[in-house]
């Protein structure tokens, strides 16, 4: 009889605004997987109300003018850079036994790493078998906001 | 012969439209002849890519590649067998990064490095202080979709001054493909090879020697001969571009003290370039603005 997922490992954060850098959660994987998932999920991607004062807005269109020479010509440009263009970013790779399994580069709050010997999420590589020692690394490329908060859950089925 | 190269693409395994699959028709239906698969930060595409060529036939190659989207900037690995990690990036010693890659035996270069960074794309724009340009092996000058003068311009005028400053850095280009986009009336990047040849070994080859053409169409060769360095154009076919009677293209000469233009059938004396030993040359239509530029030719070592 097939078994099903079991949680092995499940944390929860808050990421400061600005941080860059990453976070690695290690699991020893205490017996063999035929079937592994990485579920990663964070938020809020984007600027909520309230968030975004004058100040902020100056320092976006002095930066752009300074560094790229470019400014937002209408009101509608300018909030279409603060609520859409500008972005939490985070992205997830996987390591097992220090060997790359894979990594998802996509746009997306809520994120698998799945993981069969067939088959597995774009970004990923099929294993033949998971056993050893998993590293999930959580990259932020940028944190809109303080206390953004993320989820990280590791599933297995033997 | 000539290869037509597309250094730069990306696929379902990363942010883009196209699997490995439609990828590979999509370069092979414009007369590709080798692509680069360079995925943000995963590897997961070169096993697929592989089998479809060795099940298919599609006769093209892949050149086996990763883009190192890093919070600082973008390094483009080409001829990589093996994920290097990249985590541990240090943005005041990048050049740490690019040995690790070539210890690896991979091609290792900037990608885009005037591109918008933040707030629109944090690491898009390289930022990283890099003072030892020896790690590094090429720069991509033109990233086909981006601003021609916000963007481009910077890259190729960071190129040559580092180029004429003694750095032996290639050139080349991409269309950093995320979507069904026309390659026509863009740079593709040009090397010389064999049919049939190895193009792990032609690429790394023309890297290394920087004889890397940056192309729209008509390359430009160039040759020192009895003291004068002489032209010769050779259209490549490439796909949407028009060629034009040859008197209509210009040659311009850049070295560390001085600049010339002048018509494809003149020849040069070397005494020109004084006690210079670079030289890059390009190829315009018609007047020599950064809009009708179609070709950036090696540099000559004289």
């Amino acid at each position: 009889m097939e078994t099903q997922m079991q949680t092995i490992y499940h944390v929860e954060g808050k990421l400061c605004r600005d941080f860059v850098g990453q976070i690695s959660y290690t699991v020893c994987l205490e017996q063999a997987y035929e079937e592994l998932d990485i579920e990663f999920t964070f938020g809020p991607r984007h600027f909520q109300p309230g968030e975004v004062t004058e100040e902020l807005e100056q320092k976006l269109l002095t930066y752009c003018k300074k560094e790229y020479g470019v400014s937002p010509s209408t009101k509608e440009e300018l909030e279409d850079a603060l609520y859409h263009q500008m972005k939490t970013e985070i992205h997830t790779l996987a390591m097992l036994n220090d060997e790359f399994i894979g990594g998802i580069h996509r746009q997306l709050s809520t994120r698998h790493m799945h993981f069969t010997p067939q088959e597995a999420t774009e970004g990923c590589i099929p294993q033949p078998s998971m056993e050893g020692v998993l590293k999930v690394i959580i990259l932020a490329f940028s944190v809109l906001s303080d206390n953004t908060e993320y989820s990280l859950t590791v599933r297995a089925r033997q | 012969m000539y290869k037509r190269l597309e250094l730069h693409n990306h696929t379902t395994e990363s942010d883009a439209v196209f699997t490995c699959r439609e990828l590979t028709d999509f370069m092979a239906a414009d007369g590709v002849d080798a692509f680069a698969l360079t995925d943000h930060n995963t590897i997961s595409g070169h096993y697929k890519v592989r089998e479809i060529l060795e099940q298919t036939g599609i006769p093209i190659s892949c050149i086996y590649g990763m883009e190192y989207t890093t919070y600082y900037g973008h390094i483009l690995c080409l001829n990589l067998t093996e994920y290097v990690p990249w985590e541990n990036i240090n943005r005041h010693r990048p050049e740490l990064l690019f040995q690790a890659a070539r210890e690896k035996g991979a091609l290792a270069g900037i990608a885009h490095p005037y591109s918008y960074g933040w707030p629109f794309a944090q690491g898009c724009r390289f930022e990283m202080a890099m003072t030892d340009y020896s790690c590094c092996d090429f720069i991509e000058i033109f990233n086909n979709p981006e601003p021609l003068h916000e963007v481009n311009e910077k890259g190729l005028l960071l190129w040559e001054k580092l180029v004429l400053e003694g750095w032996h850095l290639a050139a080349t280009c991409g269309m950093d493909l995320h979507g069904n986009s026309s390659l026509h009336g863009h740079y593709s990047t040009y090397i010389q090879g064999d049919t049939g040849g190895d193009i792990a070994k032609e690429l790394a080859d023309a890297i290394h020697s920087q004889k890397t053409w940056v192309c729209k169409g008509p390359l430009l060769e160039t040759k020192a001969e009895n003291g004068c360095l002489c032209f010769h154009l050779h259209q490549t076919g490439k796909p949407g571009y028009e060629p034009l009677p040859e008197e209509r293209y210009l040659v311009t000469l850049r070295w560390a003290f001085g600049e010339r233009t002048c018509r494809l059938d003149e020849r040069i004396p070397l005494s020109a370039f004084g006690t210079d030993t670079r030289v890059i040359p390009k190829l315009f239509e018609d007047e020599d603005i950064l809009e009708n530029l179609v070709c950036v030719s090696p540099v000559v070592s004289l």
